[in-house]
């Protein structure tokens, strides 16, 4: 893919900011706002494998468009699911970003993070983010977001929120 | 305290159950010792050992066991614990393996489980160590067969054949593999280990409970419907909804579907429909049946509607998507569910996205289908421990079911199945008849 013109500290300052700022909603626990941050073609992924290439041909934890993420707005604390009668937090802590790739349509970023999510117990997820960015007028949207957990393959209990 | 079987008798009744069954660790152990050890439980599928050497591990009840494809290419189940000291030899859950070993003292086992070497050999001269003693081997289990490419293992040389085990259910095993235009069916897209805080038969009474998904399911039917419904007027219906709206089905629609028990336990809900009955043609798969079985065998297959089949305890299957989940349990109030997701030999490939979609949308930890009925699990085994009352009650269309040949047919949110499994669980725990 042919390189643009380099990144500017001023280009990574914004898209970090955005980032930090995709984990603020979820912290909030609000995913409308969060959900309204994805291209219409965008989508959500939590692999369930080390390096899984694939979200079709093998399971993953989580893997949704735009439109299941509508569906899990509206789920979100329904006063009818049984664990949505719970407390549920959550604290984002994102670091050490790098640029995969990025040419003039989308821009590529890797970052470490770590969520700990308070559920009934806590729960410490750690892990890698690839965000694919499409860059707008003033701002970004998320093509995808890739969470690669370094326990992907545990004996997972329920996952309730997006990491 | 010890059990008499008077008083284990008194904890089942026609149409009710002592909570202490759900809860008291004493029991459990008796389960694992009567019940697991007795049953076929299953182990794996063949697809996951086609080379010699390659194995899984896994447990039946307590027991660590490893599958794996000897020398002789006959499939082994063997006890996974050293003959020596007694530790665990296999610890991945896939690999392959010319030989074992353990990484202790590097005693190493052919496939077939025999004691191939102990290092520094001379130190058991003149202490009667034989090395073909069966002790000093990783022990195969009893017995092991299997049924269309399905492995199960039963740790006890006594008791029925597996075909005689599975009855009507291996019809379930059947149609699963006969939906593929090969007549076969491999493991794929891996596995979803899921880890529930519950007793295991909260799980495998759930899966033939109808009584529950129109309440516990009923937010993601709602939310289902509602954003279906915001979609621009003439959108195709999402797989995903597809997959999803049918647990926000009335009682209505599953009472009509059916409930079916058999002897030792078993059930299956549907037979002319099910959940899976309104999903959409994937396009070449009808062409590549109808290729290979034409179109009258094509049609008797697919127009086989069942929705979970539950082979007590331990292995439920869905033939109409290819999948299987596997109860394993771990104390009395935790239990590991795995999801397995086959592959039809032959069919599109969009055969295989569609049973991982319903898998993710439905069995995964991240979905907004089993977190509901995880967290009801984990609330009865919290407040059974409540004095309010000591018994579960199961009495749904109690005395009301049919009788068809082996098996009997009731309406699908009766109580009938989980009843008949506390049947069984008699058979195993005090030898009643079956």
């Amino acid at each position: 893919m042919p390189m643009q013109k380099p990144l500017t500290d001023f280009d990574l300052a914004e898209i970090k900011s955005f980032l930090f700022s995709e984990a603020e909603f979820l912290d909030q626990g609000n995913l409308r706002d969060w959900r309204d941050l994805f291209a219409d073609d965008g989508t959500y992924w939590l692999p369930a494998s080390w390096q899984q290439e694939d979200p079709h041909n093998h399971i993953s934890l989580i893997y949704e468009d735009k439109m299941m993420m509508a569906i899990r707005v509206e789920n979100f604390g329904h006063r009818l699911a049984p664990s949505m009668q719970y407390p549920l937090r959550c604290s984002h802590i994102l670091g050490h970003f790098r640029v995969l790739a990025h040419n003039e349509n989308t821009i590529t970023i890797k970052s470490n993070f770590q969520v700990i999510v308070y559920y009934k117990d806590q729960t410490l997820y750690a892990g890698t983010y690839i965000h694919k960015l499409r860059p707008l007028d003033n701002s970004y949207e998320i093509v995808e977001k890739r969470v690669d957990l370094i326990n992907c393959d545990a004996d997972h209990r329920s996952i309730l929120i997006y990491l | 305290m010890t059990y008499t079987s008077q008083h284990l008798q008194s904890l089942v009744e026609p149409h009710r159950v002592h909570r202490d069954i759900y809860t008291d660790p004493e029991i459990f152990k008796i389960e694992m010792d009567r019940l697991w050890r007795h049953a076929w439980i299953y182990v794996g599928h063949e697809s996951q050992v086609t080379e010699i050497g390659n194995y899984i591990a896994t447990t039946i009840g307590y027991e660590p066991v490893v599958m794996t494809l000897d020398k002789n290419n006959v499939i082994q189940v063997l006890h996974n614990r050293c003959g020596h000291k007694g530790t665990k030899v296999v610890t991945q859950r896939a690999g392959s393996a010319k030989m074992f070993r353990c990484p202790y003292h590097g005693w190493t086992y052919q496939l077939d489980g025999k004691l191939h070497a102990t290092p520094h050999a001379c130190g058991y001269e003149n202490t009667n160590f034989d090395m073909d003693d069966p002790r000093y081997s990783m022990r195969p289990v009893a017995r092991v067969d299997t049924c269309r490419g399905f492995v199960f293992a039963c740790l006890s040389a006594e008791g029925p054949e597996l075909l005689t085990f599975l009855g009507d259910t291996a019809l379930t095993i059947n149609n699963m593999c006969d939906r593929s235009p090969e007549g076969e069916v491999e493991v794929a897209g891996g596995s979803l280990p899921y880890m529930h805080d519950c007793n295991w038969k909260m799980f495998v009474e759930n899966l033939n409970d109808a009584i529950h998904p129109m309440v516990a399911h009923a937010s993601v039917g709602h939310a289902t419907r509602k954003v279906v419904e915001s979609l621009p007027e003439g959108s195709p219906t999402p797989r995903e909804a597809e997959i999803i709206s049918p647990f926000g089905g009335s009682y209505k629609f599953f009472d009509a579907m059916g409930s079916r028990t058999m002897p030792y336990g078993h059930s299956f809900m549907g037979g002319q429909s099910s959940i899976h009955s309104g999903y959409s043609d994937i396009i070449g798969y009808m062409d590549a049946m109808k290729t290979a079985y034409g179109v009258r065998r094509t049609e008797e297959i697919l127009s086989q509607q069942r929705h979970n089949t539950t082979v007590y305890p331990s292995f439920t299957v869905k033939d109409a998507i290819q999948i299987v989940r596997v109860a394993r349990p771990i104390a009395v109030d935790k239990t590991l569910i795995e999801t397995w997701h086959f592959k039809l030999k032959g069919a599109p490939d969009e055969m295989l996205h569609r049973t991982i979609t319903y898998s993710r949308l439905i069995n995964s930890p991240g979905s907004m289908v089993g977190p509901d009925d995880w967290d009801c699990y984990s609330r009865m085994q919290q407040s059974l421990h409540s004095d309010s009352s000591h018994w579960v009650d199961m009495r749904r269309y109690l005395g009301r079911n049919e009788s068809e040949g082996n098996v009997n047919v009731a309406p699908g949110t009766s109580d009938e199945s989980a009843r008949n499994q506390y049947r069984a669980w008699r058979h195993y725990l005090l030898g009643e008849a079956i």
